[in-house]
């Protein structure tokens, strides 16, 4: 197998590839372009190419139209670029090193000098290739290892809670479809594809606080005194608590949503919700959507304390304001989620 | 005598070029054609009749790079000199620098050729 790396020679000279090309035609592949225009076609369309000699003044497209065009594509981050130059002027020399050019080879060529600084930089850029791969992998090891560490984190409240473990599953999927909905219906709401998959993620922690929840009250089969209530409503502000000790679930952005929606996902639109006491747009979002997804699966799941309602009865008891007031917008999204998916079914 | 021979009387280092290149001397041959060529298409002698220094200048730039690569050091100073006289907007010495070196250009051409 040929494991030679590929040089792009441009330059309008035959003469001038011919003598580049016996340069490093040993120990490399070498691939030629007459002009810039070939020379963009050739970058665009190969991978393959690991440094690229560049003659500055061409009659078609000059070298610096190609390096522009490199910045414009990102190819100037993967491949060095070595501009060939007789002497031209200083402006130019610098307006290529500012698109990128990684150095100059003036004409004449010095053969040996140019193979070593060449062969260099392209190691260079080779190794620093595989840094950047090993690194990309270890950071997506160790967000994989974030993320299971946050899943059992946010099971292991619901195993306490005598939940199967399906209930952040559910809040997660309803979080982004609603999230979805809000984003598309409201302009003032717009967020990227990018932050819901965020606040989906996130959601997963909105009851991580209730790990500090004493079982007695956490599983009372019965309604909780107002002394009980006021301890079960501490599972926010612990939750934060929980989080704040935990810096890299916090850096780690995907789950950069996560202490707003622990700690705001009790408040209500009118204010009556806690901890906070927070009304309207004073709360994210975010945490007025997971909190509509919250309430929504407590109602139509069983607890130790009721049986499931039916998905009509939550839907009126939401709407109805039974289980506080919320955002008119966000239960709009909601009625258009639900019919959306019972026209699927 | 042989054409490299015959070059280095012309004060071209040949040897200087043949390092470049790895001592591959039939590809130096085959570059010093290709260059014989490339002067007749580049005649940089045109545009002063029309004033169009601008070409002459991106003529004489090419020329002067590929002379300088093979090590045609006579032209390759002649080149070099135009490239910057042009430069500097003085297009008479540019020209004076032409005249001077034409007929030097025209002998080494004339040798290359007769090996052709």
């Amino acid at each position: 197998m040929n494991n030679k790396k590929t040089i792009l020679i441009v330059d309008d000279i035959e003469i001038n590839r011919m003598i580049l090309a016996e340069i490093f035609g040993d120990s490399y592949h070498i691939v030629e372009a007459d002009g810039g225009r070939k020379a963009i076609e050739l970058i665009n369309a190969r991978e393959d190419i690991s440094a690229v000699l560049l003659d500055l003044l061409m009659p078609d497209i000059n070298g610096l139209e190609v390096l522009k065009d490199m910045n414009r594509s990102g190819a100037i981050k993967r491949i060095p670029v070595f501009l060939i130059t007789a002497a031209d002027s200083r402006e130019m020399l610098m307006e290529g090193y500012n698109l990128g050019a990684i150095d100059v080879i003036m004409k004449p060529f010095m053969a040996h000098f140019l193979k070593c600084r060449i062969s260099s930089v392209i190691e260079l850029y080779e190794y620093r290739k595989e840094l950047e791969s090993v690194v990309h992998k270890q950071t997506k090891r160790l967000h994989q290892m974030m993320r299971s560490v946050i899943e059992v984190l946010a099971t292991a409240v619901e195993f306490r809670d005598c939940e199967s473990g399906e209930h952040v599953k559910r809040i997660c999927g309803l979080t982004r479809t609603l999230m979805t909905e809000v984003s598309n219906m409201y302009p003032e709401y717009r967020l990227s594809e990018e932050e819901i998959d965020k606040i989906a993620a996130s959601a997963a922690l909105h009851d991580v606080g209730k790990i500090s929840i004493p079982d007695s009250i956490l599983n009372k089969p019965g309604r909780l005194t107002a002394e009980e209530f006021d301890i079960m409503k501490q599972h926010t502000v612990k939750g934060c608590e929980l989080l704040s000790s935990i810096p890299d679930i916090m850096e780690l952005g995907v789950y950069s949503y996560g202490y707003d929606i622990c700690r705001h996902h009790h408040e209500r639109w009118d204010g009556k919700g806690y901890p906070d006491g927070l009304s309207g747009d004073d709360i994210s979002i975010w945490a007025q959507v997971v909190a509509v997804a919250d309430v929504y699966d407590a109602l139509t799941s069983p607890r130790v304390y009721k049986k499931a309602f039916s998905h009509d009865t939550a839907m009126t008891m939401i709407f109805g304001g039974e289980c506080g007031v919320f955002n008119p917008k966000i239960l709009k999204a909601m009625e258009r989620v639900m019919n959306n998916q019972s026209k699927e079914n | 005598m042989a054409l490299l021979d015959e070059l280095k009387e012309l004060h071209v280092d040949v040897e200087q070029a043949l390092s470049s290149l790895g001592g591959n001397s039939p590809l130096y041959e085959k570059l010093i054609f290709k260059l014989s060529a490339m002067i007749r298409d580049y005649e940089v002698t045109d545009g002063f009749e029309d004033n169009d220094y601008q070409e002459i200048m991106e003529k004489a730039h090419a020329l002067k790079g590929a002379t300088g690569n093979l090590a045609v050091t006579p032209l390759y100073n002649g080149y070099s000199d135009i490239v910057r006289l042009l430069r500097e907007e003085r297009p008479k010495q540019a020209k004076e620098v032409i005249r001077t070196m034409l007929p030097v250009q025209e002998e080494i051409i004339r040798c290359i050729e007769k090996y052709r």
